[in-house]
């Protein structure tokens, strides 16, 4: 991957808008419209049956959407003149076949888009399966193996946009930490990181950018601090020497203070610049003044909560 | 040929040659008709009216259901392991897709039908007594290398709009072996029903005497070849036509 460096183009961008896809009544996606851009990592969080995969595979031309549109880089995928250098994909099922070994699949990719055969050997180095493994068959291989298989697949034609249906599944805290640089490193590089997860926690860790869905709608499409920011409680943590005396000024001002389990008050109903203008005008020292965001978790457990959706998923 | 169409059947190649499934059935349908030649020079069990070129044949019988089930594994291997979304995302165009597993089968299955069935020729030949009539091995071998091009082809048509394994062999396996069998259920309509299978115009390629006017009709050996490569095309045009408009 070294010297490789690309700019940011219109090109790279996946666009989505207003799809939809209906099995008989039911709709899996449903009017979603969101865009995906280049140079940052961009979450797809939702959880499990939220459509997530059947958006994934509407973009990559699998399914054919009710209406709508899925385009990369202004066209349809199966418009693309060179498609496995322009998108490279992983879905959740991975599409190896168990009798074939990892080599004879890359390979079979790679003479079915002109792309050398060194190539394989490139990215097989690069996600870490050694030759004679890759010389096996893939029927005894690991959910970790399997998944670093399907990475080196969608990094074979070194593409400018990535989609990644849950990669971190099935790997150990290792692959989990591998699979969270190579993400930024590519982001990093200019290209377009798209992938989904229906685990908050490793979303927060990786991307920059989140659109959240919820049966099938666009639930958020925001910068991922902005969004746990404006879906936070708006808490302030505040500590003082002088506790009780600080207190008295917060429920003067109209606060509703309590205790913080770690020492310190947790104030709400207050802005974060108003608690410390008010401790200034009265003289009082502060020594730790901290808005408190909330974690992707809550904010999207609130979130689901609100919606009246997923109360079993939000419990989790 | 365009580079993506090129393209496309390199993918195909390196697929079917990297899995078990389909290279030992094309092996066995390949080595099955010498063997079968000399088994039945060996026990003596031709028919009379039989000739050299059908009973060297013999097992080619069984050799063209392998040949239909080498081109319903091309694509079923496919959906039954996922593989299918991987050959949409490299080739999303999947009008070629199909037409490349069809130069693949069909092509393979002619070039190691030819010398398999010529072989079994030369080996019946050299083993049998020489009371039997002769049969005429040209320019019949190629038509007969031909059915079982078009058996695969079968196969694969029907492999892409059954997508189920085991549905798809028995599917073809029927329509190769059912028309001989329930064919003297609909008595006098019995030589148009047996008549219509690939088996048959393989039977009359071979010139064998099992391919008699009553049980197979009066349709000569090449226009039933005909026949059975017109209906097999229709089935591939059925299928590609599906193939674009589902979800994979």
């Amino acid at each position: 991957m070294a010297g490789r460096a690309r700019l940011p183009s219109v090109g790279d961008m996946i666009d989505v808008h207003e799809l939809t896809k209906r099995y008989g009544a039911k709709s899996a996606v449903d009017g979603l419209s969101f865009t995906v851009r280049p140079g940052r990592v961009t979450g797809f969080l939702g959880p499990n049956g939220a459509g997530k995969s059947t958006t994934m595979r509407l973009i990559l031309g699998l399914d054919a959407p009710t209406s709508g549109s899925a385009l990369v880089g202004g066209r349809a995928y199966a418009e693309l003149a060179a498609p496995l250098r322009t998108v490279g994909s992983l879905l959740d099922a991975k599409g190896v076949h168990g009798g074939r070994s990892a080599y004879a699949h890359l390979a079979g990719m790679a003479a079915g888009s002109g792309i050398p055969r060194r190539r394989v050997d490139e990215v097989l180095r690069e996600v870490g399966l050694d030759p004679a493994t890759a010389r096996r068959r893939t029927k005894g291989f690991s959910l970790g193996m399997g998944q670093r298989l399907g990475i080196a697949a969608a990094l074979l034609g070194d593409p400018a946009v990535l989609i990644l249906d849950e990669p971190v599944n099935g790997l150990d805290t290792e692959g989990i930490r591998w699979i969270r640089e190579l993400m930024k490193s590519l982001a990093a590089e200019g290209r377009t990181v798209f992938l989904s997860s229906h685990l908050m926690s490793e979303l927060e860790l990786t991307a920059d950018h989140l659109v959240v869905i919820g049966r099938g709608r666009l639930l958020a499409d925001a910068p991922m601090r902005e969004f746990i920011e404006s879906h936070s409680g708006g808490q302030t943590l505040v500590r003082s020497p002088e506790a009780e005396r600080l207190r008295e000024l917060l429920r003067a001002a109209g606060g509703r203070v309590s205790l913080d389990a770690r020492g310190g008050w947790l104030v709400d109903g207050l802005a974060t610049a108003a608690i410390g203008e008010l401790a200034r005008h009265h003289g009082v020292a502060l020594h730790e003044l901290t808005p408190r965001l909330s974690s992707l978790e809550e904010v999207y457990t609130a979130m689901a909560g609100a919606t009246g959706e997923y109360r079993t998923e939000a419990a989790r | 040929m365009t580079r993506r169409f090129r393209q496309a059947l390199a993918f195909e190649w390196v697929k079917f040659r990297s899995v078990r499934s389909t290279v030992w059935t094309t092996a066995v349908m390949a080595a099955l008709p010498a063997p079968g030649a000399a088994f039945v020079a060996a026990t003596g069990s031709l028919q009379p009216d039989d000739t050299v070129l059908g009973g060297s044949l013999t097992l080619s019988v069984p050799a063209l259901m392998l040949a239909a089930v080498v081109g319903a594994l091309t694509v079923c291997g496919e959906y039954g392991s996922g593989t299918v979304r991987t050959t949409f995302a490299v080739v999303p165009r999947r009008g070629t897709v199909l037409a490349a597993k069809a130069v693949l089968v069909a092509g393979l299955l002619y070039a190691l039908a030819l010398p398999a069935t010529a072989g079994a020729y030369l080996v019946g030949d050299a083993l049998l007594d020489d009371g039997y009539a002769q049969g005429e091995p040209l320019p019949a071998l190629f038509g007969v290398a031909a059915a079982f091009s078009v058996a695969g082809l079968l196969g694969l048509a029907a492999g892409t709009l059954i997508r189920h394994a085991a549905g798809t062999v028995t599917a073809v396996i029927a329509a190769l072996l059912l028309p001989s069998m329930i064919g003297p259920l609909f008595g006098g309509a019995e030589r148009w029903v047996a008549g219509s299978s690939p088996t048959a115009a393989l039977e009359k390629l071979m010139q064998t005497s099992d391919a008699s006017t009553d049980a197979v009709g009066s349709l000569g050996a090449w226009p039933s070849l005909l026949l059975v490569t017109g209906y097999t095309a229709l089935a591939l045009l059925a299928a590609a036509a599906l193939l674009r408009r589902r979800d994979v």
